[in-house]
């Protein structure tokens, strides 16, 4: 019995995973890279890929090399359970990236915390993901801390006096976005005219915006991911509907200008990143990313990028010993120690509050910056 | 508003009805649920946008390359699969599960193929053109997906009615083995049928494609489920029916999202198909459809 | 032992799946007898998962009742939209309740107390081995008994031929009312085990591509026997971890599998029958010889 399941494992293990050195530092990649998701999962992966290989081709971390092991975890909450654990115990990975979504990582989450291994997602920004637990992190910020100051810029440069808003309510990310927007716009006393709802994979957008249209705006706000926003922006310039558009970090991507170059003008979009940022290792980050893959990098590219180099900078700080558990606890106490400025600007963590009393995870702690769409770019807001 | 909502009425349900147009041609010669329709519907769309953008063809010739490659498609299926379910007169629940296959097969090797992220039409090949009589506009593309999805229709149901083959397919709709006996080419026309279909599922999604300008591996997963009411709706296997079925839902569907909540736009599409099958098992506008063996 | 102590850490949630898809399999084989072709079963499932999650996380029920509540809601559901759903046949039953499925998903999705698009989280690991062992041992029996049982015979008959059944005095209202609720039951608790080691739920995962992959489990493992869905579910389960080096194209081969299946093995992977035969067939050359 006990033979048959070694030569098993050992057969997976041969199968599965990727041989290591001694010395490697084997980094866990879970992302969903086929299915509906794989449309964010496959620019995380090129963003990690991206930064292991520069950290590597510059001597790896204190001599060693980062070694990522990548598992499609198909966005799906079984497979991201799976593929963690498979990473957890079969490929005794020092921590890992991802899931793609927030559903997957409060499926994912627990496991991780519990096996005290370092679960950190690059792309989830649902309310309560960190409270799973302190084995879990994020580089992604939340909309909570980037949406007040977008709508109150806007409002003040618009003179908005009066909103619409549209939300796709069957997905966690743009639900808790709209939950968001709607808190900030009562704080801020300012009466919604209309709210309407589209789901995923929806095309048509008309009936919605006629309607929206009818109640007048100033602006509309939407809570939505660049490939629905961009077709919902043209639909309504389709409708004669001209108001700006205000949108949260699911708009930060280049996909915003593929339907049309001119017809997301002047729409106000809040985020920790954009392609455009001149800083120098957002500049370099761009390049490198499309030189490599031949494509414009998006938001989530650019967090992965950042996540990876945030891991190896707390890798630094930490002795290597080879006893698994306690190389692990000793890079869940570095990390939050950590502070860069990565493509996605100045980044530091801040631990969330605890929840019934057993300490949280640590969330993304940034400035957000205010982006506005001018001759099909975003142009870094200043006032004007 | 509620001209430019019966507007968009209008064009969704020309939309669904185009999509529904091959899927019930499909059940009504061949009884085959064919699940595999979205995802011919998908490749259509990328082998114009490959047409268009890798060869640098004309949108004609890429409407022309969706039509033969779907329709390619459909055929081969139909020779692979569907033609010796049929020898062996398998129940229909098992094409179904056979075009369910097809689909996962075909959508990841799209996904493998072209990506998994949305490809969009160059902007300049788009018709930009636009009419606007007060409130309300209309693009071009519109009244074009409009003007083909009523185009096709009559144009299969003429056929249908008036010409040789399609009596000889409305005789195998029928009863297969009287067609057969009274020497038709029952193989020959399913097979024609099968590339037809395919063939019209290619040109929607093209036409889709273009009017939303968003082209994913995905793409055909959402409107095969709109396609299954739109065929339940207007009844299963008739051609008109799919014309009626799809402006049915297109307006049930826009005109609750105008005047009740746009939360409840899809629920109330298929709370609609669930009371009508109830009240009328075989759809709105069906006829028993038994086949006598 | 170590060995296999990782190994179990690794694929114990896999394992756990196999059971529950075991049970949703066997589920559907339940309203199939009957001749029923429903594609409700992943909203009995959906139903069954939200009841017993939403009892641990608000109310602390313990669990089994939990359990029972949520294999008590779907039977609720199943017999009131039951009555006047199974009218219908074939297809259009199909359809009827793939409608009755996506109406289901979108209400739990506009709900508040489902937690909408967001789903529940924090739900307890309660589920353990020997919870899906013992009730699948027990549905298992349960089927094997009812199979054989007047019950399973009146299913059998109206599957065959309704009229024939109703003329031998069969009340076939009340019998397709019993195999759609029970299947209701199957699936609600298959949800509620589930849900209690996913830590996490959401509509999502209880739309039309589930109530499909149920189905075609059910079909590809065959339903002449109840070994046929269970190895079906066990296959569909375990093919996507195995098939993992192939990457991209992965489900692909699920897709390829699927076609093939159904077109060599009209019956499915597992039919009793096709295996006597074959076992006759090898005798009777034996026998020949001489």
């Amino acid at each position: 019995m006990n033979r048959v399941s070694k030569h098993f494992s050992l057969a997976l293990a041969g199968l599965l995973a990727v041989t290591a050195v001694a010395g490697d530092l084997k980094i866990g990649v879970a992302e969903a890279l086929t299915g509906g998701a794989a449309q964010y999962g496959v620019p995380i992966r090129n963003g990690f890929q991206l930064a292991a290989d520069e950290i590597n081709a510059k001597g790896g971390v204190n001599g060693n090399k980062l070694v990522l092991v990548i598992e499609d975890e198909q966005g799906k909450k079984e497979e991201a359970i799976n593929v963690f654990k498979k990473l957890i115990f079969q490929d005794k990975v020092l921590m890992i990236f991802g899931p793609t979504l927030s559903n997957s990582m409060f499926a994912a989450g627990p496991v991780a915390n519990a096996a005290k291994v370092v679960a950190f997602g690059t792309s989830n920004t649902a309310n309560g993901i960190t409270e799973v637990g302190p084995y879990v992190f994020r580089n992604s910020v939340m909309e909570s801390d980037v949406l007040p100051v977008t709508v109150s810029t806007a409002v003040k440069h618009y003179k908005i006096k009066k909103v619409a808003v549209i939300y796709g309510n069957d997905d966690a990310f743009t639900k808790s976005g709209y939950d968001v927007f709607k808190k900030v716009l009562e704080d801020q006393k300012i009466p919604v005219t209309t709210t309407e709802t589209y789901v995923k994979g929806d095309v048509d957008f008309k009936a919605q915006l006629t309607k929206i249209k009818a109640t007048n705006p100033d602006a509309i706000i939407c809570s939505g991911l660049a490939e629905e926003a961009a077709n919902i922006i043209v639909q309504a310039r389709g409708l004669g509907l001209k108001v700006p558009f205000i949108g949260g970090n699911g708009f930060n991507s280049p996909k915003m200008f593929e339907v049309s170059k001119t017809a997301g003008e002047g729409t106000f979009v809040g985020s920790p990143w954009a392609n455009t940022n001149p800083n120098a290792a957002n500049q370099h980050f761009v390049a490198a990313y499309k030189a490599k893959y031949g494509s414009d990098p998006n938001q989530f590219a650019a967090q992965a990028y950042d996540a990876m180099t945030i891991a190896a900078a707390a890798l630094k700080t930490v002795k290597i010993t080879g006893n698994l558990p306690a190389d692990r606890q000793a890079l869940q106490e570095a990390l939050p120690k950590v502070s860069i400025t990565g493509a996605t600007g100045p980044f530091k963590f801040r631990q969330a509050a605890p929840k019934d009393g057993k300490p949280s995870g640590y969330d993304a702690d940034q400035k957000p910056f205010i982006y506005v769409i001018r001759d099909g770019k975003f142009v870094l807001f200043t006032g004007k | 508003m509620l001209e430019q909502q019966l507007i968009n009425a209008l064009t969704l349900g020309s939309v669904y009805a185009l999509f529904a147009l091959g899927f019930t041609l499909v059940f009504g010669v061949l009884e085959v649920i064919n699940l595999s329709h979205g995802a011919v519907f998908m490749v259509g769309a990328y082998a114009a946008m490959t047409a268009v953008t890798r060869f640098h063809a004309p949108l004609g010739v890429g409407i022309l390359a969706a039509l033969l490659v779907s329709g390619l498609l459909g055929l081969t299926i139909d020779a692979l699969i569907l033609r010796r379910l049929r020898a062996r007169k398998a129940p229909h629940l098992i094409p179904m599960i056979a075009t369910l296959g097809v689909t996962t097969m075909v959508t990841s090797a799209a996904q493998g193929l072209f990506g998994v992220e949305v490809q969009r039409f160059p902007e300049a090949m788009l018709p930009t053109g636009e009419f606007v009589f007060g409130e309300v506009h209309l693009r071009t593309l519109e009244l074009g997906i409009v003007a083909v999805a009523f185009l096709l229709m009559a144009l299969l149901f003429g056929v249908m009615r008036y010409t040789r083959q399609g009596r000889a397919l409305r005789a195998i709709a029928e009863s297969p083995k009287a067609a057969a006996l009274l020497g038709i080419n029952v193989e020959g026309l399913f097979m024609l049928t099968s590339f037809s279909a395919a063939a019209l599922g290619g040109v929607a999604g093209v036409l889709i494609g273009l009017d939303f300008n968003a082209v994913t591996p995905m793409m055909g997963a959402p409107i095969l489920h709109k396609g299954i009411a739109v065929v339940i709706l207007g009844g299963m296997g008739d051609i008109r029916g799919a014309l009626f079925g799809g402006l049915f839902l297109g307006f049930a569907e826009v005109l609750s999202k105008a005047y009740l909540s746009s939360q409840m736009g899809d629920a109330v599409a298929f709370g609609l198909l669930f009371l009508i099958l109830l009240v009328r098992p075989v759809g709105l506008f069906g006829r028993v459809l038994e086949r006598k063996a | 032992m170590a060995a296999f102590a990782d190994f179990w850490a690794t694929y114990s949630t896999l394992v756990y799946s196999v059971g529950i898809h075991a049970l949703l399999a066997l589920s559907l084989w339940l309203t199939l007898s009957c001749g029923l072709l429903s594609l409700a079963n992943a909203a009995f499932m959906g139903i069954g998962a939200y009841t017993a999650a939403l009892l641990t996380l608000n109310l602390h029920w313990p669990f089994p009742a939990a359990l029972l509540g949520g294999a008590v809601a779907p039977a609720v559901v199943a017999l009131i939209i039951g009555a006047p759903t199974l009218r219908l046949s074939g297809v259009y039953l199909a359809m009827a309740t793939l409608a009755f499925g996506e109406v289901t998903r979108i209400l739990i999705l506009n709900l508040q107390i489902t937690g909408g698009p967001e789903g529940l989280n924090g739900i307890p690991l309660l589920t353990t081995g020997w919870y899906i062992v013992v009730i699948l041992a027990v549905a298992g029996y349960g089927l094997a008994r009812i199979r054989r049982s007047r019950l399973g015979r009146a299913f059998e008959a109206i599957r065959e031929d309704e009229v024939a059944a109703r003329l031998m005095g069969i009340n076939v209202e009340s019998h397709k009312l019993a195999a759609f609720t029970l299947g209701a039951v199957l699936a609600g608790v298959a949800g509620a085990l589930n849900a209690h080691f996913t830590f996490f739920i959401s509509p999502r995962e209880y739309g039309f591509e589930n109530a499909v992959d149920i189905l075609t489990m059910t079909i590809l493992g065959g339903t002449t026997s109840l070994i046929g869905p269970v190895l079906g579910a066990s296959i569909l389960t375990l093919l996507p971890e195995l098939m993992r080096f192939l990457h991209a194209y992965r489900l692909a081969v699920n897709g390829l599998i699927l076609v093939v299946v159904v077109l060599f093995l009209p019956t499915g992977l597992w039919d009793a029958r096709r295996f006597r035969q074959l076992l006759k067939n090898r005798r009777a050359r034996k026998g020949g010889q001489p």
